[in-house]
């Protein structure tokens, strides 16, 4: 077994259980801390996939962004109402969990039957891209080849993106005005 | 083997080095607020007090730990570590000499950049643990402050790397000096590539870049939790903000990460804007003072004193300035630093385009 495998084991392996406690968790602050986990294993094995800037953007976008900000809610809405949320009655077997185990049950059955019929190391436009030489290799810079992508090929997904955000932003400011004096 | 004994062997000397700096730091910011106040500063233990942090850390370490009952004990215990981590960590992708860098990664800079922001989530888990209303209140002004001035910041550093062409800490650092693979322009229009010295840092490379530098190293400030941006600690309002409740080692933790974020953030300073490992000395004709002057030693020594020089900035600035308030701290991350850093890559871009 190769470093790179036990690496890949021991990541999945603190993704799996710190996810599971975020699941699993009465106490909702801690299970949020223990997502920072869960992305920090994530960003983890993205490396280890020789993505690394993907990793790096995980944790920049989810770390350093939308989990302060869930934080952020936390703290802004007090113990009480935290109490409220934490106290719900939670059978095992319960029928408002009934659509989330139906999702979860269908695909892992996809993904089952998905990983049973294909063969990725045998496809097809793996083999050619190995035999071409048409790989990433650890040292090559990924950063200059997501730059051009962006701004040719998938220019118009990345200026719809960019309107999209435009929205939120006017939205957001247009909520937290104050409203004038009637 | 050896290969993971020298990683092992660099991890520690830089928890060393950042421990050391620690120590080092926090004599010097006493000293040099004793200058400014017009007093003395330690003076009893060791010869002008230096023996003073020694004698502070051993007995930090020999105090209890003390752990608030109504506290959430993980999330209480773990906050510091996770605060000194994320700066620790940070160190990693910083070049130190030519060839000299922990850990040569393409992507350094916005590695380094997501790092630092794991220390704003270490600050949240400080206040919510602890169950105190002023660490919490202390945490959330953190967090806000943070989250702001990262954006001033990241487009104060995005104009540089417009300019660099790069996200290597490495490469970004060779291309400012007599090392430079391609031709270096004085203000867009004097090929200075075989002089070097201090016409060659990228603040004089594009003279716009001397905007971006201030404002990152305000950001930097605020970044930092630092006076006159440290509300998050305010003490004649949260008593000490998020580490209130903190007591012996888990307070000299939070402490350690103060000052090695000072350090941090100084050298990112430097590596973007003031020349990295480059030496301040140009070639003067016959006098090839920038040749002699570059190298492995004098990289270490260069990086060390401009960052050192960065740090030493920081402490004159807290102990001069008054502390902002909340709205004018707001306002002046968001009327007045972000368009001036939005302005900044204007003119890189126009620059990169025309000029170089």
């Amino acid at each position: 077994m190769t470093l790179v495998k036990i690496m890949f084991y021991i990541l999945s392996a603190i993704a799996l259980a710190s996810a599971l406690y975020v699941a699993a968790a009465k106490n909702l602050v801690r299970s949020v801390f223990m997502f920072f986990v869960t992305l920090f294993a994530l960003a983890g094995l993205y490396v280890l996939a020789l993505a690394d800037f993907v990793a790096v953007t995980q944790i920049v976008i989810y770390v350093g962004g939308i989990l302060v900000l869930i934080l952020f809610a936390f703290m802004l809405s007090g113990r009480e109402t935290l109490e409220v949320i934490q106290s719900q009655k939670s059978n095992f077997i319960n029928l408002s969990k009934l659509p989330a185990v139906l999702l979860a049950v269908m695909f892992f059955v996809v993904m089952f039957v998905a990983l049973r019929q294909i063969n990725v190391n045998e496809a097809d436009w793996v083999k050619t891209a190995v035999a071409e030489g048409n790989v990433i290799k650890p040292d090559t810079v990924l950063i200059e080849h997501i730059g051009i992508n962006l701004m040719t090929r998938y220019l118009l997904p990345f200026e719809a993106i960019s309107i999209l955000l435009m929205f939120a932003l006017v939205g957001a400011a247009h909520l937290s005005r104050k409203e004038p004096q009637a | 083997m050896s290969n993971y004994l020298i990683y092992f062997l660099v991890a520690v000397g830089l928890f060393a080095f950042a421990a050391l700096f620690a120590l080092f730091g926090v004599y010097a910011e006493r000293k040099i607020s004793a200058y400014i106040q017009d007093r003395l500063g330690p003076t009893e233990t060791g010869k002008f007090g230096t023996l003073q942090t020694f004698a502070d850390i051993l007995k930090m370490i020999q105090k209890e730990l003390i752990i608030p009952a109504k506290a959430d004990k993980w999330l209480f215990v773990l906050a510091p570590v996770i605060i000194f981590v994320a700066v620790y960590m940070g160190f990693a992708a910083l070049p130190w000499g030519p060839g000299l860098v922990p850990s040569k990664i393409n992507i350094g800079l916005y590695y380094v950049f997501a790092i630092i922001s794991i220390e704003t989530l270490g600050i949240l888990m400080a206040g919510w643990g602890s169950n105190n209303k002023y660490s919490i209140l202390g945490a959330m002004r953190s967090a806000a402050q943070i989250i702001s001035y990262e954006i001033p910041a990241g487009f104060a550093i995005i104009s540089a790397v417009m300019i660099a062409q790069s996200l290597d800490l490495q490469v970004i650092a060779t291309q400012q000096g007599v090392a430079s693979a391609e031709t270096v322009k004085f203000l867009g229009f004097w090929d200075v590539t075989n002089i070097g010295g201090i016409l060659s840092w990228n603040i004089f490379r594009a003279p716009h870049l001397i905007v971006a530098f201030v404002i990152y190293f305000i950001a930097s400030l605020a970044e930092a939790n630092r006076a006159p941006f440290d509300i998050p600690e305010a003490e004649s309002e949260l008593v000490a903000g998020f580490h209130t409740e903190y007591s012996g080692l888990g307070f000299a933790f939070v402490f350690l990460a103060e000052y090695s974020m000072m350090f941090l953030v100084s050298m990112i300073g430097v590596v973007l804007f003031l020349g990295a490992w480059n030496t301040p000395l140009p070639n003067i004709a016959g006098l090839r003072l920038a040749d002699w002057t570059t190298g492995i030693f004098w990289g270490i020594f260069w990086v060390a004193i401009k960052s050192l020089a960065l740090v030493g900035v920081q402490m004159w600035i807290r102990w001069t300035l008054p502390r902002l308030r909340v709205d004018q701290l707001m306002n002046l991350c968001w009327k007045v630093l972000t368009p001036l850093a939005f302005a900044c890559i204007l003119i890189s871009g126009v620059w990169r385009l025309w000029l170089m």
